[in-house]
């Protein structure tokens, strides 16, 4: 048994071992003096900058604002995103009505809309809400449209046969079927979402961490540019991790998804 | 079109009796076999829907797949319906289920207790594939059999009750991936079953599976279909299994009924016994065009 907790303590300790070592070998090249404090930061300071900003509390309310502005656009573009995807794969005349305008639409990269969005809302917080929504309606929208397609029609013909309801139909075979597929595009928009939301806080917002990163560049605080680097990271990280909770959680009939 | 009810002869008048009525003490029966008396066979007659197929004609694209087809199955027998690939064999199944609309003619469906009832006994099919829900667990699988009818508490007993008939009461709380194929297909039995259908249609169910589960699933439906009487109308490729399993065999030809015959072979019926051997072989003679030695 032994043996076994200290295979496990060895395997969850396996994937931070790479950063670890980059860290120590950034520390030390920064004492050493290989590489200028002025352009690159040591750990230790990044932690110092972070301690700081913590203390003020300036670091708490950024967070707190994008990771606010994060979740709203993300509500609302994955939300729309989720509903015409599923009236697109659920009806043929939605879908003809309204797919090839959204496959046009989701070419236009849309963090080229900046300029636009900043004349239409200003700086405030709709310029920010409308580019992360945007951004995560295309992934989830995609994901679940391909996800309610790809169900497959045995089952479909099966639960007719059976006498399931329309509603039965959807609710116990065509959205589990779907939900591989959605969480794929729920990953992806995750990522979108954060993307968006620190570009457009580094080009026009007042407050967010996106908008700390730029005020520190402009006094060359090269720690608090590289302390938000990596808060992007962590938060990159929890949000991915935490929809692979949910994957488990919900996923758990699949063996793909099943925890080793 | 050529309708000749064949029997394999000679017979000997003892086993010549019709089947059912025959005594159920044969030491095949199966332990899971749930207990109390079985029931007479009036009463598994009246379980069974019979079906009436009149001058049914289907096409695809304007290629006729069935062509001016009668038929009359009655109520609680056991037909198996063989012959080539691409014969209309699987259409004529999925016709009668009312997967498909008819062309022309028509397909009446009644209990045996005259006419159509408002609580007619339900018709059920099992595919080829299990088709059961691979987010479901095993118990849940089954209970789709019973769609809306009932709490879910009593959907629950009875699909519990229905596993143990096909013997998986342990696999209950399992997802389907966690099963070998024989097990998916008789979940999928169990689930075909536990509404206690009238008519329980089997598209070429077995023809995954190996040789050994295939005679087990046989034995299975058999045992199954003696208990409760439904009508069952298989499909399927195997020869073999049609002699094994049905009362009656049907051979379909480019959309017609080219043989029809009748197996009064007792049932149990043993693995190699002659006279399913010789009808076997007078049926495959027949779809391979070969002349009769």
């Amino acid at each position: 048994m032994r043996a076994s907790r200290l295979e496990r303590l060895r395997d969850g300790a396996l994937p931070w071992l790479v950063p670890a070592v980059i860290l120590l070998g950034w520390q030390a090249a920064v004492s050493v003096g290989l590489v200028s404090n002025r352009f690159m930061p040591a750990p230790l300071d990044v932690v110092r900058a972070g301690w700081e900003a913590g203390r003020t509390g300036e670091l708490w309310t950024n967070l707190g604002v994008s990771t606010l502005r994060a979740l709203a656009g993300f509500v609302v573009g994955g939300g729309i995103g989720f509903a015409l995807g599923l009236a697109n794969g659920l009806s043929r005349l939605s879908e003809r009505l309204t797919d090839t305008s959204v496959q046009m639409v989701r070419n236009v990269p849309h963090l080229s809309l900046i300029p636009l969005v900043i004349l239409w809302f200003g700086i405030g917080e709709e310029a920010k809400l409308f580019l992360v929504a945007l951004g995560v309606f295309f992934p989830i929208y995609a994901n679940t449209l391909h996800g309610i397609r790809s169900v497959d029609p045995g089952l479909v013909e099966m639960g007719r046969v059976y006498g399931m309801s329309r509603t039965e139909l959807f609710t116990r075979v065509v959205l589990p079927g779907a939900l591989p597929s959605i969480f794929v595009g729920l990953r992806y928009a995750l990522g979108i979402m954060w993307l968006t939301l620190i570009v457009a806080e580094t080009i026009s917002a007042s407050s967010g961490l996106g908008y700390m990163a730029m005020q520190a560049r402009e006094f060359m605080l090269v720690d608090v540019v590289v302390l938000a680097i990596l808060i992007y990271a962590g938060l990159g990280k929890l949000a991915d991790t935490l929809t692979r909770r949910l994957e488990r959680a919900c996923l758990g009939w699949n063996p793909a998804y099943r925890s080793a | 079109m050529l309708r000749d009810a064949v029997r394999p002869e000679p017979l000997p008048e003892a086993v010549a009796a019709d089947p059912r009525t025959e005594p159920r003490s044969d030491p095949r029966s199966d332990p899971h076999r749930p207990g109390g008396p079985a029931p007479s066979p009036a009463e598994l007659g009246r379980r069974g829907i019979a079906v009436t197929v009149r001058d049914l004609r289907k096409s695809f694209d304007g290629n006729a797949v069935i062509e001016g087809l009668n038929l009359f199955l009655p109520a609680g027998g056991f037909t198996a319906v063989v012959g080539r690939s691409g014969c209309g064999k699987s259409t004529l199944l999925r016709l009668i289920l009312g997967l498909e609309t008819p062309t022309g003619g028509r397909i009446d469906l009644e209990g045996s207790a005259g006419s159509a009832r408002r609580s007619e006994p339900p018709k059920r099919i099992m595919f080829q594939e299990p088709r059961l829900l691979p987010w479901a667990r095993v118990v849940d699988n089954v209970a789709v059999g019973l769609s809306g009818h009932g709490s879910r508490s009593a959907r629950r007993t009875r699909a519990l009750e229905a596993l143990a008939e096909v013997g998986l009461s342990d696999k209950a709380g399992q997802w389907p991936a966690t099963l070998s194929g024989g097990q998916r297909q008789r979940v999928a039995l169990a689930r075909a079953l536990v509404s206690r259908p009238g008519l329980l249609a089997l598209d070429e169910p077995l023809g995954a599976l190996d040789a050994l589960t295939r005679i087990e699933m046989q034995d299975l439906i058999e045992r199954i279909w003696r208990t409760q009487g439904f009508t069952a109308l298989l499909v399927t490729h195997d020869v073999a299994e049609a002699v094994a399993l049905a009362d009656r065999i049907l051979v379909v030809e480019a959309g017609r009924i080219a043989l029809d015959l009748q197996v009064e072979v007792p049932r149990p019926r043993r693995r190699g016994d002659p006279d399913l051997a010789r009808l076997e072989g007078r049926i495959l003679d027949h779809l391979l065009g070969t002349p009769q030695g």
